[in-house]
């Protein structure tokens, strides 16, 4: 199976993938600013109240955290119909969005992109220790006023 | 009579949504006859609830919809089921085909397309 790196392109497809997840749920895209690299910086990571993380194994390594906060949520849980919004719907969720992100990117890397089953969690300003050894890229974005973020540390199976 | 539909996957919020959306008058026929948030939980309802129709997410704890797809068909031959999963790449979509799915929706859904995967796969 061919193996493709991380290359600007692909977080063109995290891009493009955050966007039309949040038209397809409420007619409004998410909009994406540019992204950055997260190389030496001592800035945490996750910086929301709920943080949904999938591992990345198969031909590659790495994470992708989908980050957001509570409000954020809720909203997406009112548009899916739920009608409950404690703390485990919103770790269901944010959990839920971060597969979703995921699995998307297999357009692009194909099945050698196997992604875990999603790890939630709540609490701010925590780093990260995947077992890519590339800087992370971070991807963040406004959907209705609100503002969340995606980091994504992805590379081949060989580079790590 | 009744058709019994199961609802699998790990994100108890879209088992709600899937189950709020089989309240539709499209699919009055349809009863659920069981939830399960992992593969294992879904092969053991099966036994017990014999379902019809499955929808089936893919990327789940304890067993995955792949092998979980596997078991359902040796345990339930006629059963129905329809993936339901953020796994967006072609060969995924063959292998489920190829364990005995009957279709294929890509997470984020519409309503709409969910409604008529099931109604289609009632045909």
């Amino acid at each position: 199976m061919t193996v493709a790196e991380l290359r600007p392109e692909h977080i063109e497809l995290f891009s493009t993938t955050v966007t039309e997840f949040f038209a397809s749920i409420s007619g409004d895209p998410a909009i994406v600013r540019s992204a950055y690299l997260l190389e030496n910086s001592a800035d945490p990571v996750l910086w929301n109240d709920f943080n949904g993380l999938i591992e990345i194994s198969g031909g590659y390594v790495g994470t992708v955290c989908f980050s957001a906060p509570r409000s954020l949520l809720t909203h997406v849980l009112l548009l899916s119909g739920e009608g409950q919004y404690g703390d485990e719907q919103h770790l269901d969720i944010v959990g839920e969005i971060a597969n979703q992100f995921s699995g998307r990117a297999r357009l692009k890397f194909g099945a050698a992109l196997e992604i875990s089953t999603p790890f939630a969690f709540a609490g701010r300003a925590r780093q990260i220790r995947g077992r890519a050894k590339s800087a992370p890229y971070a991807i963040p974005f406004s959907w209705r006023g609100y503002e969340a973020g995606l980091v994504v540390n992805i590379e081949t199976a060989e580079q790590a | 009579m009744a058709i019994r539909l199961m609802i699998v996957d790990d994100s108890s919020v879209i088992r709600n949504r899937i189950a709020r959306l089989v309240a539709d008058p499209r699919l009055s026929y349809v009863e659920i006859c069981g939830l399960a948030g992992d593969g294992l939980r879904a092969v053991e309802l099966a036994r017990e609830q014999k379902p019809d129709l499955v929808t089936m997410d893919l990327t789940m704890p304890k067993m995955d919809g792949e092998a979980t797809i596997e078991a359902l068909v040796s345990l339930l031959p006629d059963v129905r089921i329809l993936v339901v999963s953020a796994l967006a790449d072609r060969t995924t979509a063959l292998r489920a085909v190829m364990k005995g799915a009957h279709g294929f929706v890509l997470k984020p859904f519409r309503d709409e397309e969910l409604l008529h995967a099931l109604l289609e796969l009632q045909a």
